[in-house]
């Protein structure tokens, strides 16, 4: 069977009378539905989704750089095939035509009309014959000119040539070659399907040449076997179905979600709901054939603490854990399969066998480790490098024992230090044991089983598992405030560990993670209920660092790893506002550009962004600043220090007014800023504006008269004064001029 | 099904695809992968089939004799087929039919593995292939190998004897699998695990093994210079194995750990080189036709005696 040839319809002429309208009117050009299908050996889960997303932007972009118009585009895929269906893709592409102009006309032709070196320069860069330039008038005066007409072509010509590159092009997070022509995918493609219309766009990649022949499920035999033939860009996703598979990913989790209720309401419960989602995410990339079937495991493993269970079922496994009414979880389970069967029990058994031997070793480690205290494993901690320049864990946990009553409720209550210092001791303890060991993602809950286990304090074993908490963005901070403190001590350390060793994340470079280290620090600060001043444990860090001999490569220059640790904070919490609360950046500048005095409280310097940020919606609030700034401009200008002000002097009212307003303000915001009433700070600067705008309009400030100058000058300092007490103003950007 | 009928099926099964039945190395080492079956064959140009059983030391491993399914010792059974044919997943599939896995019954899937040896400096794409939601073969396209990058691309096939027997017999303990008529697993291998286990995780003389080590580390380098990479193999390989047992001993921190790593790689890296180099000055006889190839051993070997 050969290729299939494209009969061109011809669109009839009109009958009846009359001349037929011209050529390019009654060429109604017709459109194809198009299908690109890259088969692959199975394609990691993860990838498969941007893959074809990016096929299809690819093609898009193609379609119409090359002016071919086309509807609607669809894109999907399984682990074994990344397709894309677009329907009416014009027959041609759109005729084009350009105009090229050249030298002028006088300088193209001589006086007796004949082309002069220019012309035919420019005919030669053109590739035409000189009798083909013509005569463009323009603005400028008549210019030599070439058109260019480029005739429409097959659209099946067009993309003979794009669509390899395109594929070539599509770029994973890892590529591997496989054959000897050098082409780089995430697996190896072994068939491609390009049919326009009922016609195959035939082109080879990476060794492929394409066709019309798909593969279906591997292993499921449809009735015309595995290999089936796209008679149609608009019969591929049915064919496909007919071989068992179903490619279109949104069917796919349909399927599987119905089957994951029905099979988990049938031991009366439902997908254990907090991984749930991702689950079936990575489910529906990882199956051409959506099933799932359920399974069971020994009811004695219950006792196992639940994160263990779940992450023996999910992390190694995929399986959904089920949940019951009560949210407890049953000793039930869910494998996504690949495979539909009228009988599914041998592949039950199977997994049953795999999550049992699972447990078993879990189960192992679990009794294994409870037979030593957490408190005894500190030793075991000296034999665990923290990093080669900074030492043990166990020299962490030292030191983080150190910071903790630094971090202790600010009512120094005894106990809450000591219970900060146990947790702070222990916190690292878990990495030693068997099954942190096989499951490290469990680091910090199974200290707080363990701690439990050894009749620590409740609050010291909550802190433990929540002491990693936030891991990623999406992540609560820890709900607790002593595992809201410990999670800080952690961070705090950290980072001032790595800027001594001068680990310090520059551009891309963050190995270590650090930013997202100092990212869930200002979250804990701002979200939690845990208020400090970084400056000053940053300070006792680092003397903590210096008390156990941690030496950085340029000892002398401490006071600029402060700056350089604070510097990158403040940029932390730029990065916070502006992400998670969409803060104008200029509003930031306001508080995070002060000169940095002793203190950086982050949350609150969020706070103040907060109320700067939604006082920016106010209609005075612009008046006011292009009014700050006028004032602040002037005394700047002058380099004005004073600000004593004599009424005594005052010509206008208006001075006399601003001055009691301004003092007025100045008492008030005292108390305010104490308080943290920010809105209200920044409403009483509000309230001068009346005032300040009055004064300038009223007077000169560069009056002739030296004192009553001097005194002006004074007076504008007062107010920039009572402005600079909540951020630099000066920094808001206005749109219109003062 | 035996555990050695499961072996003579593949060794079967992949003879039949033109492999060499190749043999064990006789160096411990903790994979299929480090045999100069692999390893040093899948580097440079020379073509190369080959399926062969390998025991496999992984001393951390080790649970002397009490965990259904760990053991420190075990058997890999490897297949290296370069440069790779493209039905590679059919004829994996067709060897798993051989031994009486009928694809049609079960659910395999091909997970994604990307497989790496930080002391073998090499690295590749591929899967574990999931059998029921059992890993049972270990499926890699190497793309570098000693830190060379790999042209022809070599695939990797390790299957996990032990694993697929467990399946087919229905034992839910590896002692419990038949190796032939009257004679268990745990028959072979349970006292060499009790023993082993202690060995790996009590005794072993940590100072010895350290000294050893450099001596192994230095033995190899000597090779090297030599222009010997066989023999400087196979010290490559024992430092790997001491290395191994230090980090069983618990006797390597994470930093050491790094520099151990680091060395051996510098290691299997001058042997990847030297190797290279060794059948280059022999003209690659392997991509010579047959006969050639032949009579070019045949010089080499009157050469030798």
């Amino acid at each position: 069977m050969g290729i299939k040839t494209h009969t061109t319809r011809k669109t009839p002429r009109p009958k009846g009378k009359g001349k037929a309208p011209k050529a390019p009117m009654s060429k109604k050009t017709t459109t194809l539905p198009l299908l690109v299908e890259v088969g692959t050996e199975e394609l990691p889960w993860q990838v498969i989704q941007p893959a074809f997303t990016h096929l299809a932007r690819a093609i898009q972009k193609v379609l119409t750089d090359k002016r071919i118009s086309f509807g609607a585009v669809r894109s999907m895929g399984t682990p074994r095939r990344l397709a894309v269906l677009v329907d009416e893709v014009s027959r041609k592409q759109e005729s084009s035509r350009r105009e090229i102009l050249g030298p002028p006309k006088s300088a193209a032709f001589d006086a007796q009309g004949a082309p002069t070196p220019a012309a035919q320069g420019f005919a030669k860069s053109q590739g035409v014959l000189v009798k083909d330039l013509q005569i463009q008038d323009t603005a400028k005066g008549a210019y030599v000119c070439v058109v260019k007409e480029e005739k429409g072509r097959l659209t099946g010509d067009v993309l003979k040539e794009s669509l390899p590159g395109i594929i070539e092009k599509l770029s994973f997070p890892k590529s591997m070659r496989w054959n000897d022509t050098g082409i780089r995918f995430a697996r190896p493609i072994r068939w491609m399907v390009v049919l326009l219309g009922q016609t195959t766009v035939k082109f080879s990649v990476g060794g492929i040449v394409s066709g019309y022949t798909t593969c279906g499920h591997r292993f499921l035999k449809g009735k015309r076997g595995k290999r089936a033939t796209i008679s149609s860009p608009a019969q591929y996703v049915n064919t496909l179905r007919r071989v068992g598979v179903w490619v279109d990913p949104d069917e796919r989790t349909a399927i599987l979600k119905t089957r994951l209720s029905s099979l988990a309401k049938s031991v009366k419960g439902h997908p254990f709901p907090e991984h749930a989602d991702s689950l079936l995410e990575q489910a529906v990339y990882s199956l051409e054939c959506p099933h799932a079937v359920l399974g069971q495991f020994d009811s004695l493993y219950l006792h196992l603490p639940q994160e263990v269970l779940i992450t023996s079922m999910k992390e190694h496994q995929g399986f959904f854990a089920i949940a019951g009414a009560q949210g407890q979880l049953l000793s039930r389970f869910i494998a996504p399969t690949n495979m539909k069967l009228t009988n599914m029990s041998l592949i039950r058994k199977g997994n049953e066998r795999v999550l049992s031997a699972r447990l078993a070793d879990a189960q192992y480690f679990f009794n294994e480790d409870r037979k030593k205290k957490l408190a005894d494993r500190l030793d075991d901690l000296n034999g665990v490098t923290f990093h080669k320049k900074l030492g043990t864990l166990y020299q962490k946990s030292e030191r983080m024992v150190a910071l903790a009553p630094f971090f202790a409720g600010a009512s120094g209550d005894v106990q809450d230090k000591e219970c900060c210092q146990r947790a702070a001791l222990l916190s690292k303890a878990d990495l030693t044991t068997g099954m942190v060991g096989e499951f490290p993602t469990l680091q910090g809950i199974m200290g707080r089983e363990y701690a439990r286990h050894d009749g620590e304090a409740e609050s010291v074993c909550q802190a433990l598992s929540e002491q990693y908490l936030p891991r990623n963005p999406d992540d609560p901070i820890p709900a607790s405030e002593l595992g809201q403190r410990l999670s800080l001590i952690d961070r705090i350390d950290t980072l001032a560990a790595f800027f001594r060793a001068g680990v310090i994340p520059s551009g891309s470079e963050d190995p270590l993670g650090l930013r997202r280290q100092a990212f869930g620090l200002i979250r804990i600060l701002v979200e939690g209920t845990v208020d400090i001043n970084i400056c000053s444990v940053l300070r006792q860090a680092r003397a903590q660092l210096d008390a156990h001999g941690v030496r950085g490569n340029h000892d002398a220059q401490a006071p600029s790893e402060e700056d350089a640790l604070l510097t990158f904070l403040a940029e932390r919490v730029r990065f916070y506002g502006r992400t998670q609360h969409g803060f104008r950046e200029d509003v930031m500048d306001v508080i995070l550009d002060r000169p940095t005095p002793d203190s950086f409280h982050v949350r609150d310097v969020f706070l103040r962004m907060e109320a700067l940020q939604a006082m920016t919606a106010e209609v005075d609030f612009e008046p006011l600043i292009i009014g700050f700034k006028r004032a602040n401009r002037l005394v700047d200008k002058e380099q004005w220090t004073s600000s004593q002000v004599d009424s005594a002097l005052f010509e206008d009212p208006t001075e006399g007014e601003l001055f009691f307003a301004v003092d007025k303000a100045r008492n008030a915001l005292s108390s305010l800023m104490t308080q943290r009433d920010y809105r209200g700070v920044l409403l009483t600067l509000l309230g001068l504006k009346p005032a300040i705008d009055q004064f300038f309009t009223a007077v000169l400030v560069n009056a002739p008269d030296a004192k009553v100058r001097a005194n002006r000058l004074s007076l504008l300092s007062v107010v920039k004064h009572v402005f600079l007490e909540f951020g630099d103003f000066s920094k808001i950007q206005v749109q219109s001029n003062s | 099904m035996t555990v050695q009928d499961l072996i003579l099926s593949l060794h079967r099964f992949w003879a039949h695809q033109q492999c060499i039945i190749f043999q064990p190395y006789d160096i411990e080492k903790g994979a299929g992968t480090f045999n100069p079956a692999t390893f040093l064959r899948c580097l440079g140009p020379e073509p190369w089939r080959a399926a062969y059983t390998e025991p496999c030391r992984r001393p951390t491993d080790g649970r002397y004799g009490e965990n259904p399914n760990r053991l420190q010792h075990y058997y890999q059974y490897q297949v290296v087929l370069k440069p790779c044919p493209s039905d590679v997943q059919d004829l994996y599939l067709a060897s798993l039919a051989q031994l009486g896995i009928d694809p049609a019954k079960h659910d395999i899937q091909f997970i994604q593995d990307d497989w790496e040896s930080p002391t073998l400096g090499a690295w590749g794409l591929g899967w574990e292939v999931r059998l029921d939601g059992m890993e049972i073969t270990q499926f890699t396209y190497f793309q570098e190998a000693g830190g060379q990058e790999l042209n022809p691309i070599t695939v990797e096939l390790t299957y996990g004897t032990e694993r697929i027997a467990m399946y087919i017999q229905e034992v839910e303990s590896v002692y419990d699998l038949v190796w032939t008529d009257g004679v268990t697993y745990g028959d072979l291998f349970h006292a060499s695990e009790v023993q082993f286990s202690t060995y790996n995780f009590e005794m072993a003389d940590v100072k010895m093994i350290r000294t050893t080590f450099e001596a192994f580390e230095a033995e190899c380098q000597q090779l090297l210079q030599a222009e010997l990479p066989l023999p400087a193999y196979d010290y490559c390989m024992k430092s790997s194995h001491l290395f191994n047992l230090l980090d069983s001993r618990g006797a390597i921190s994470v930093a050491e750990r790094t520099g151990y790593i680091g060395r051996v790689r510098a290691l299997a890296r001058g042997c990847a080189e030297a190797y290279i180099e060794h059948r280059k000055k022999l003209g690659f006889p392997l991509l010579q036709p047959q006969g050639a190839s032949q009579s070019v051993k045949r010089k080499q070997k009157r050469k030798a005696s």
